[in-house]
């Protein structure tokens, strides 16, 4: 009877320490949430490069005058090297401006984060152009 | 049974440990990120520091006071991080203004892109000398086209030439200096990328004209440090003699009028420019028979402060932020580099 006990004791230390190793073994091997800092960094850069070139209207002139290669050439020296954009103008009505691309690297296969920004242009009237800038980590 | 509740208990705690260390730092890049917004958003305690030679910051920041621009930096904030400047604070003074103890860090301020110059061929030409330069911008090895504007300075003499650097981000400059000069001539060099003026990098390079000795370090002289709009020259040896002081931006240069004048020192007025330029002022003079030309720039950069992240630990968690700041109407990449206190 006292044999009996003591087996069954053992069992149950065994179980025990077999439960909390599964656990372990499903919480280490279980994906971890995404790291977002990255992102979230990339997605700071991107807004402040949008903004510094907004400064005295440069960003909202350069709509105007369709100059997409001085837009992109302002992009690639305000960003670090490393980071791939791929910019595009909306109009108010959501319409696309932008007749090409304004990017310096393809995006596929890489993990982007977008960012949206408003530019206002005061000439005779007021417009309004949105900015859709994708950005990644090629290195 | 109790040696194996134990052994699983030490199991446990030995493998869980890296997981519940990487918890505990799994917000530092985000808390990070914060702080160079902070230091880069908020003008410090008191909000002038930057202009007060004797004052230590009680709290640390860099921008501007009262400035309407976000991430505008004062221009002599960011002077008194360079350790060239006699009014320069040490790491250990930012840090605790800082205020963070489980955090180090280190600040880089540099211009958007990088000017190279090379001096590729001198010959004589009558009364004067001319010497071929080619200029090179480019960010990272990308080339960028800019406007170009030089100047060169010998003793007394000055003279502006423009040019500009192509799509390949490269550029000549051909500068005549008559040989009725002599001595160490320095090459000052604006660029302003064609596509906004307020991207903005400079060089210089100094070499000897029409004399036979090497041109010595920058410094050797004369210590020269801006701020609060005077340039402040310690001179290295009494017998050194000023000839001229000089100030040049991008599209200006005059003479700057002296302030005062002491046994080894002497103070010079720097005027508030509206050029979207970096400033570079200019001492020539002759210390003996040695002719010198030493230099400084305002804000003085490029500068680097803080903690060499480069020999630390293998694995340890460093983080790195990048910042467009304003300076004076010029763009500049300010980065920041974080890590923990272990």
């Amino acid at each position: 009877m006292f044999d009996q006990k003591g087996q069954i004791r053992i069992i149950e230390a065994f179980l025990a320490v077999a439960v909390i190793f599964s656990v372990l073994l499903i919480s280490v091997t279980f994906p971890s949430s995404p790291n977002l800092d990255n992102q979230k960094s990339l997605a700071n850069m991107g807004t402040q490069a949008l903004i510094t070139l907004d400064t005295n209207g440069t960003l909202g002139n350069l709509i105007l005058q369709e100059n997409w290669t001085d837009i992109k050439t302002s992009l690639d020296i305000l960003l670090p090297i490393g980071v791939s954009f791929n910019l595009t103008i909306y109009d108010d009505n959501l319409r696309l401006v932008s007749s090409q691309a304004i990017q310096n690297s393809n995006l596929l296969g890489h993990e982007a984060v977008s960012v949206q920004y408003v530019c206002a242009v005061q000439n005779l009237n007021v417009q309004f152009f949105v900015l859709r800038l994708q950005l990644a980590w090629t290195r | 049974m109790i040696i194996l509740a134990l052994s699983a208990m030490v199991g446990t705690s030995k493998l869980m440990a890296p997981y519940l260390s990487e918890l505990s730092h799994r917000d530092d890049a985000e808390r990070f990120q914060q702080l160079a917004s902070y230091i880069l958003l908020n003008s410090g305690t008191p909000p002038n520091w930057g202009q007060m030679e004797d004052t230590k910051p009680i709290s640390l920041g860099l921008a501007k006071a009262d400035s309407s621009l976000p991430y505008e930096l004062d221009i002599d904030k960011v002077s008194r991080l360079n350790s060239g400047n006699s009014y320069y604070l040490t790491y250990s003074e930012l840090w605790e203004a800082l205020g963070v103890k489980d955090a180090t860090f280190q600040i880089e301020i540099k211009t958007l892109f990088d000017l190279s110059i090379s001096l590729i061929s001198n010959s004589t030409l009558g009364n004067q000398t001319v010497y071929e330069f080619v200029v090179a911008t480019r960010k990272s090895g990308m080339p960028i086209s800019t406007y170009l504007s030089s100047y060169v300075v010998v003793d007394n003499f000055v003279d502006n030439v423009t040019s500009s650097t192509g799509s390949n981000g490269v550029g000549s400059l051909t500068v005549y200096i008559p040989n009725s000069v002599n001595g160490t001539a320095l090459m000052l060099v604006f660029a302003k990328a064609q596509v906004n003026p307020q991207m903005v990098s400079f060089n210089t390079y100094a070499f000897s004209h029409n004399s036979s000795p090497a041109t010595l370090p920058n410094g050797t002289f004369a210590r020269l440090s801006p701020l609060n709009d005077v340039l402040n020259a310690s001179l290295v040896y009494p017998t050194t003699e000023i000839l001229k002081a000089q100030i040049f931006t991008f599209n200006y240069n005059f003479s700057l009028t002296k302030k005062a004048q002491g046994t080894q020192t002497v103070e010079y007025f720097v005027p508030q420019l509206l050029d979207a330029s970096p400033i570079i002022m200019v001492l020539t003079g002759y210390n003996g028979s040695t002719s010198f030309a030493e230099w400084v720039s305002y804000p003085q950069l490029p500068l680097l402060i803080g903690v060499d992240f480069s020999e630390s630990i293998a694995g340890s968690k460093t983080v790195s932020i990048s910042h467009i700041a304003t300076i004076n109407f010029a763009l500049y990449e300010v980065v920041t580099k974080w890590g923990g206190l272990s």
